[in-house]
């Protein structure tokens, strides 16, 4: 008897639980989502993707070098990206920045990146606001970044300052 | 003499009102004026010389409304049409606006944009505007894009350049 309801019972919270995996796989913008891919080329050329990052916390910095806000958040991005990219992280879950640039001339954005000697990764499709990037990510401003888990989940969206560094510490460190 | 009296009453009292009357009119339009130029003082433009995307965007490819002369003084030239200068924050894009403003006549109809950032962000625009002002350019309008050109254009669906 025990045995018999049991086995629908179990299959109902089996397929709860793989209902509420499939809603944490929806793609979109919301927390909880699976973030839009990314498909992008570096300054050198390379095909960047941000779901290549997935196993990484992962920062996508949407930013220009004719946005002065964005310029000046870049030396707070590399102090970032000093302290939590490589050592000192117990779970071993490495963190890195996706900088999604909406420049519109390649000199402008190369200069940029060798002035401030940004050393994590940059893409652009040199759009400018036309960017497709821009229209997928509804992106009204910069800077605006969205914080990543290592599954690829949007967990976090335009965090700035100490919140910022709070926000990549706790998905960094959690249990 | 009664008469002479009350006339006297009625002169004083009308020259009290007047006086009143003139105070009041003097404080209100000064704190009028001053709250006019707290709030328009601090820009190179007047609200009058902001132009509506949308007005734009009726005008661009209309034949029968005179096309004006539209410069990107921004990072792209998105808008249909517009001639791209270059951000005009960089002294060399300030002088090659210069140079193509010098041949025109002052009261051509001219529009500048940006549309990177919003208005209080931009870096662009005041230079650009401070130019047209120098010249003595007296039809110039400043497109109206308080967020960025995204926002205020593209999202619209408005004419765009290739």
């Amino acid at each position: 008897m025990f045995g018999k309801k049991s086995v629908p019972l179990s299959f109902l919270i089996f397929l709860c639980l793989g209902m509420s995996e499939l809603s944490a796989q929806t793609q979109g913008l919301e927390i909880g989502n699976i973030a839009p891919e990314i498909e992008l080329t570096s300054p050198n050329g390379n095909t960047i993707t941000l779901s290549s990052l997935k196993g990484r916390v992962v920062l996508i910095d949407f930013w220009a070098t004719w946005c002065a806000p964005c310029v000046q958040e870049q030396s707070e991005l590399a102090g970032l990206y000093k302290k939590f990219n490589k050592s000192g992280n117990p779970k071993g879950q490495i963190f890195e920045i996706y900088g999604v640039s909406l420049d519109s001339k390649k000199a402008n954005w190369e200069s940029g990146i060798a002035n401030m000697k940004i050393s994590w990764i940059q893409v652009s499709d040199l759009k400018f606001w036309r960017s497709p990037v821009a229209k997928t990510y509804q992106i009204q401003e910069l800077p605006y970044n969205i914080l990543l888990d290592a599954k690829g989940i949007i967990r976090a969206k335009n965090l700035h300052g100490a919140d910022l560094v709070q926000g990549i510490a706790n998905l960094l460190y959690q249990k | 003499m009664e008469f002479h009296t009350t006339l006297k009453k009625t002169y004083d009292s009308m020259k009290i009102k007047i006086f009143l009357f003139l105070l009041i009119a003097i404080t209100v339009s000064a704190y009028a004026f001053n709250l006019f130029s707290s709030q328009n003082g601090a820009e190179p433009w007047t609200q009058q010389q902001l132009l509506d995307p949308s007005a734009l965007a009726k005008t661009i490819g209309n034949p029968g409304i005179a096309q004006p002369i539209v410069y990107s003084v921004g990072p792209q030239a998105v808008i249909k049409g517009s001639i791209e200068i270059g951000p005009t924050v960089v002294p060399e894009n300030l002088s090659k606006l210069q140079q193509k403003l010098e041949k025109l006549p002052r009261n051509s109809e001219i529009v500048i944009y940006c549309g990177c950032c919003p208005f209080d962000r931009c870096p662009n625009i005041r230079p650009a505007v401070e130019l047209l002002k120098k010249l003595q350019f007296s039809n110039f309008k400043l497109l109206n894009l308080p967020h960025n050109i995204k926002v205020d254009w593209i999202d619209y669906g408005y004419p765009m350049s290739e």
